[in-house]
């Protein structure tokens, strides 16, 4: 196997004294996905959130490349890191298509924005009028259209198929394929056991701040 | 390039959310038109007295709706979830800062073009020398705007902020604003023969750290 794209060891983080995360490990490869999975408050968002440099850990160290993420230079892991959370995060006085243009400017990205609405189901009716306006569940797709437009080979996933319909979740399932067919690396925050055996991810469990291997295909 | 670039792009995304939202220019110059017709009817029972509060209500008008923009600055970003995309871009979190300073100051100098005329009208006054009257709200727009941008990025996701930005942000401009107010009393003033140009300098000084300081330490804050 290739050298991992993301390394974590012994990573650690605590809400005041309370340690949600504790000596977590965890190894992503090109090409592969990892589902997440823990109960409410077991710190999964926390665990995207050092990953993307948003928090400094209490302990441990995350590499991209074998590189510190702390010596990664900050516009080079725009470059390289797509995060989509459970919030659209959209201007929501902007339209799908002036917010996706918008992103791709900020990390360099070379898709299309019409390509990225196609594929994500937003009708160009659509397209021009403020996301104010969109359902929910359309603005979450807006928002996965920037995993498209991104140059980022590694994708971190927060609970990203929140607010979709069965239609969107399926064009979700289909985008984390094909991007981990064409060598993305992709970390899913999910509470959704049917949409992880849908992508094929390596499912792990967060439990009492460590990750556990879960399901027999998945052994290591 | 790529800095310019995408300061740009995210100095035209606000003016494009302003000119569909129109949140915040429209209650900066309210709020600033109020100011100076409280003011006036306070001061105005004697004009020659008048003139001489003229300059302490231009500056108390510019930084309390300087204050008005400052608090709504981030607040799309902090509200949308947006601050983290926009802080990590391929340039860093530059682009953003700076953008922000350039929507602080588009906005504050709508207003002050717009609420200048009205205070020297309302107040009677003259304005002997225009480009140093320009050069000083000049400066004083620059400088709350370098601080303020910085300041309302510190505490943009805090607890509130709304009460803290003032606490904040007051007792750092109070160099230049009094810079501003007297030397724009001596700009105005025709009978008193005083030199401005300690207060000129103290504004341009109080500019040029801010601008240097303001950006690195924005450069190093997290946003989720």
């Amino acid at each position: 196997m290739s050298a991992p794209r993301l390394q974590v060891r012994g990573l650690a983080w605590a809400i005041d004294d309370r340690y949600v995360i504790r000596g977590l490990d965890l190894t992503l490869h090109a090409g592969e996905c990892v589902a997440v999975t823990g109960e409410n408050g077991a710190g999964k968002s926390s665990l995207i959130s050092l990953l993307t440099g948003a928090r400094t850990p209490r302990a441990g160290s995350v590499q991209l490349d074998g590189v510190p993420l702390d010596d990664v230079d900050p516009g080079h892991l725009a470059t390289r890191l797509a995060h989509v959370g459970h919030r659209p995060s959209l201007y929501l006085d902007l339209s799908a298509r002036e917010n996706l243009a918008l992103f791709r400017a900020l990390v360099g990205g070379h898709g299309r924005p019409d390509d990225a609405l196609d594929a994500m189901g937003i009708l160009p009716a659509d397209r021009d009028r403020p996301v104010r306006g969109f359902s929910r569940g359309m603005q979450q797709r807006t928002a996965l259209g920037r995993l498209i437009v991104s140059p980022a080979d590694v994708w971190l996933l927060d609970e990203p198929s929140t607010g979709l319909d069965e239609r969107g979740r399926s064009l979700l399932v289909d985008l984390v394929r094909s991007g981990v067919a064409h060598g993305v690396a992709c970390l899913l925050v999910s509470h959704d056991l049917t949409e992880i055996a849908r992508i094929g991810a390596r499912h792990m469990q967060l439990t009492r701040g460590r990750l556990v291997t879960q399901g027999a295909r998945d052994a290591e | 390039m790529t800095h310019l670039h995408l300061t740009w792009l995210l100095f035209r995304k606000d003016l494009l959310i302003e000119a569909r939202s129109r949140e915040i220019v429209g209650f900066m110059l309210l709020f600033s038109v109020l100011c100076v017709v409280i003011f006036a009817f306070a001061f105005l029972t004697d004009a020659d007295r008048a003139r001489l509060f003229l300059p302490g209500v231009l500056w108390v008008t510019l930084l309390f709706s300087g204050t008005v923009g400052l608090l709504r600055l981030f607040a799309r970003e902090d509200e949308s979830g947006t601050l983290g995309i926009c802080a990590r871009s391929r340039a860093g979190a530059l682009p953003l800062y700076w953008s922000k300073v350039a929507v602080q100051i588009a906005f504050s100098g709508i207003v002050t073009a717009c609420v200048t005329p009205l205070a020297v009208v309302f107040f009677d006054a003259e304005v002997p020398d225009v480009g140093l009257s320009f050069a000083a709200l000049a400066l004083g727009i620059l400088g709350q705007s370098f601080v303020g941008t910085l300041c309302s990025a510190l505490l943009v996701t805090v607890r509130l902020r709304e009460v803290l930005l003032p606490l904040v942000l007051y007792p750092l401009l109070s160099p230049l604003f009094i810079g501003g107010v007297k030397m724009t009393s001596i700009v105005l003033s025709r009978t008193i023969a005083e030199d401005y140009t300690a207060w000129l300098g103290l504004m341009v000084a109080f500019d040029v750290i801010f601008m240097v300081a303001s950006p690195a330490v924005f450069t190093r804050l997290r946003y989720e």
